[in-house]
């Protein structure tokens, strides 16, 4: 049965909601210079702490930096760490998970125990460690999380990939003589689809907050603009006005983007689970 | 004693024979089949002294008669050997008296010995003495030829060449003919030339198959049509009429050449190798038969032996061994567990056996490896499931090539195998997906598929079963023409016995991972030896309506 996913999302309201607001933290990232004049990094000639005016929309922070920029500029950080690693996890995901399904035997049982073990480590608190001992950049917070983040996905698409690779479409491939990177790409992926899209949107969800986690605990490049950031930073003049053009923008931008990508992650798997789906057609019709 | 040594016969320079040998004592019966044009009439006539232009020697008791003028050849014929010639229809003279006609052909006697003789022969060839004043036009068919034969018999010959004997006969009149015939044949030298197998057998004790003026294989009547080992005789075999065989009709591809370069069947031949167009193989013993054959005659395709595979305490395939033929069906048959996929599939390479060996065209097969799979495909009972629900019809048919990477043509190689199997091989067809075919369509795509790489061996599992019997029937047609054009051997898996007697040349009856019995189709099903073979016959699809006891 073909399912159409993109219809299954855009069909719910929340599955609307969640695309409309990612869509638009997107743009907003994306065109961040032509929404501001000012340089993120750069201080303004404006005095610290000033009010929202028609020059800065967000006012001014400690630095003389223009808040509404760094905002913009937030956005790009968490969306690439985000992206970067929901695209590397389920990478890591598809390839160790699909060819333990495909090969079995040892390799399979091998590459089980080292997914036992990576979940069964506490992240946050190796990232933490590495990471104050790397003070990583953008790349290197993405694939930090990254490897701690593929084995739930490898185990999904493990299972995923034993049931289908018994269809007797796959098998017939292999009587072509197709090599298992043939088979995976070919026959598995492309029916894996959606699963993979419910997982990078997990993955980027669990990314977004992670990194801004990190940045919150002055764990990440000083130079890199991050909400997390913003709001370490804030948190420091907690006394004074600034916190509700400072703190609470970052914090709405953060939890809007974990909120768009959990609305869209959710309509998704609505459409994906059968017993979700009844749930939901058996309450329209009535 | 008639002996031929290396006799060649040539029409304006083209060789009709090419080369045969043949030796024959007395109280011998041999069969001379081929197809029209493969030599037969000029080896009889070459036989009499009929032709110029023979080389080579024919002996009669040690004298070459080739080399003898023509008023001693004159002698030989009618009174040492005489030859009854096809058409019966033109070998009389309409303004004869038959009893004329007859006394014509006696020579040593003269008056009323003669006119005795005749009535004697008429007699002998079972017609009534008043026939012989009837003239040829008040006679039937079966009568003219009793006369012509009379004829041939008027001096007791010792060589008797009989050229299409039963052609244009009935089957009553051509039974009575064989019988006649036998008689007659005793304590002679007798060679038929026929292209009708079923009377060849029946009145021959030995049979050599004559191609392009080539003696292709020669053995035991008996033993030669039972299990042909050259792949001429059994395309004659499968495209002779008879009702012993009850695999359908199929035919020889292509048409018979003369004068073309090494073995004559090469063009034709599905087993060819490089050297078959250079050498003429030489007529040679395997094993009790002569065949002239670079490779010995039908090759061994698919050896299996011993092959065990279990499923826990399940022993699904249990010490299996057989041999496939190039060129042949061999039927699975046997009820839903039996084992008959898992050994399908252990050929294939989809499972691993726990012991025993698969050996193709001799080399035993390990690891299954691309160029294996280029020799040996598989198609599947759920023709629509083997296909990617996400690949059009193009994309699934090219996708062994993809595998391959067979670099470019690719449209082109689908093209062709997609109007192989009867589909259109362009326009919006190639661009349809499982789910928009019919099931016989998806099984013609299923098949296209399986065919591109040009296998020599196809597994096909139940290719039928899931299909309705209209359709069924198509794809049976199908995968019979594609062996005949192709040479494909199969290894049929089915649970259906009547299926497998129509598609099978040999049939193995499977029983919990064994096999039970296996033999020709024909005569697993005639006589059947297992108690569970008989039941397995007794409970197949018939149209009476009976119900079957046990």
């Amino acid at each position: 049965m073909h399912v159409d996913y993109w219809k299954e999302v855009t069909g719910s309201n929340l599955g609307k909601t969640g695309l409309i607001i990612i869509g638009l933290i997107t743009a907003l990232a994306v065109s961040a210079p032509l929404l501001t004049p000012y340089d993120p990094h750069e201080k303004t000639n404006t005095e610290a702490f000033s009010t929202p005016s028609k020059d800065h929309w967000l006012g001014t922070n400690d630095v003389r930096q223009d808040i509404w920029t760094r905002l913009l500029y937030g956005a790009r950080t968490s969306l690439a760490v985000g992206f970067g690693v929901a695209v590397l996890s389920t990478f890591l995901s598809v390839l160790i998970g699909g060819t333990a399904a495909i090969f079995g035997g040892a390799y399979d049982r091998l590459w089980m125990r080292v997914v036992d073990a990576i979940i069964a480590v506490p992240s946050v608190i190796v990232i933490i460690l590495v990471a104050t001992y790397l003070r990583p950049n953008a790349a290197l917070i993405i694939l930090l999380l990254s490897l701690l983040n593929w084995p739930g996905g490898a185990r999904i698409i493990r299972a995923q990939t034993l049931s289908l690779k018994e269809r007797m479409h796959v098998s017939a491939a292999r009587t072509f003589g197709a090599s298992w990177s043939h088979i995976l790409l070919r026959h598995i992926i492309p029916d894996l689809g959606p699963i993979l899209i419910a997982m990078m949107i997990q993955d980027a969800r669990r990314a977004v907050f992670m990194e801004a986690g990190l940045s919150f605990l002055g764990i990440s490049d000083p130079s890199m603009i991050s909400w997390g950031k913003m709001m370490q930073f804030a948190r420091a003049y907690i006394y004074l006005d600034v916190w509700m053009w400072w703190l609470l923008p970052a914090g709405v931008a953060l939890s809007l983007t974990l909120i768009g990508l959990s609305l869209t992650g959710f309509s998704l798997e609505t459409g994906l689970d059968p017993r979700l789906r009844e749930e939901k057609n058996s309450a329209g019709s009535r | 004693m008639l002996e031929i040594k290396d006799l060649k016969v040539a029409y304006n320079g083209m060789g009709v024979l090419n080369g045969v040998d043949l030796s024959l004592a007395k109280g011998e019966v041999l069969a001379v089949i081929g197809e029209s044009g493969a030599g037969k009439t000029t080896l009889g006539l070459s036989i009499m002294g009929l032709l110029d232009g023979c080389s080579g020697k024919i002996l009669l008791d040690g004298r070459n008669i080739l080399t003898l003028g023509e008023e001693e050849h004159r002698k030989i014929r009618g009174k040492d050997m005489a030859m009854v010639f096809q058409n019966v229809e033109d070998a009389l003279d309409p303004v004869y008296k038959i009893s004329d006609q007859i006394e014509e052909a006696i020579l040593v006697h003269e008056g009323d010995a003669a006119a005795q003789k005749v009535i004697d022969l008429l007699r002998s060839v079972g017609l009534p003495a008043e026939k012989g004043a009837s003239h040829p036009h008040e006679l039937s068919g079966g009568e003219k030829q009793r006369v012509l034969i009379a004829m041939a018999l008027a001096n007791d010959p010792q060589v008797l060449i009989l050229d299409e004997p039963t052609a244009s006969l009935d089957a009553i009149t051509k039974a009575k003919m064989i019988k006649l015939l036998k008689e007659v044949a005793r304590k002679k030298i007798v060679l038929v030339a026929t292209h009708d197998i079923p009377t060849a057998t029946k009145l021959t004790d030995r049979m050599a198959v004559l191609y392009a003026g080539r003696i292709v294989e020669m053995g035991q009547t008996a033993d030669l049509v039972e299990i042909p080992r050259h792949p001429y005789t059994r395309g004659l075999l499968r495209s002779s009429l008879n009702m012993t065989t009850t695999k359908d009709l199929q035919g020889i591809p292509g048409r018979m050449v003369h004068g073309i370069k090494g073995c004559p069947f090469h063009l034709r031949c599905t087993q060819r190798i490089g050297r078959c167009a250079h050498e003429v193989p030489v007529l040679e013993d395997v094993g009790g038969r002569q065949i002239a054959c670079h490779r010995g005659g039908i090759v061994p395709l698919l050896e299996v032996n011993d092959l065990k595979r279990r499923f826990g305490s399940v022993r699904a395939v249990d010490g299996v061994s057989f041999t496939l033929y190039e060129g042949e069906t061999l039927a699975l048959v046997g009820e839903s567990g039996s084992g008959k996929t898992t050994l399908a599939k252990m050929v294939i390479g989809l499972i691993e056996p726990d012991g025993g060996e698969v050996r193709l065209e001799g080399d035993a097969v390990g690891r299954r490896t691309k160029e294996f799979y280029e020799r040996v495909q598989m198609i599947y009972q759920n023709p629509k499931e083997s296909i990617s629900h996400r690949m059009n019809v193009l994309e699934a048919v090219e996708e062994p090539l993809v595998v391959q990477n067979a670099g470019c043509g690719k449209l082109e190689r689908a093209k062709v195998v997609l109007e192989d199997v009867e589909l259109p091989g362009d326009g919006p067809f190639l661009k349809k997906y499982p789910h928009q075919l019919s099931g016989g369509e998806a099984q013609r795509v299923a098949i296209a598929r399986a065919l591109i790489l040009g296998p020599k061996l196809l597994v096909a599992d139940e290719p039928t079963s899931a299909l309705d019997a209209s359709v069924q029937a198509k794809i049976l047609k199908l995968l019979l023409n594609l062996q005949e054009r192709r040479g494909l051997t199969m290894l049929f898996i089915t649970h259906d016995i009547a299926l497998a007697r129509k598609v099978s040349d040999r049939m193995a009856v499977m029983l919990d991972g064994k096999i039970i019995e296996e033999g020709p189709t024909n005569e697993v099903i005639t006589s059947p030896v297992h108690r569970y073979t008989r039941r397995l016959i007794e409970t197949a699809p018939d149209l009476s309506n009976e119900l079957a006891s046990f």
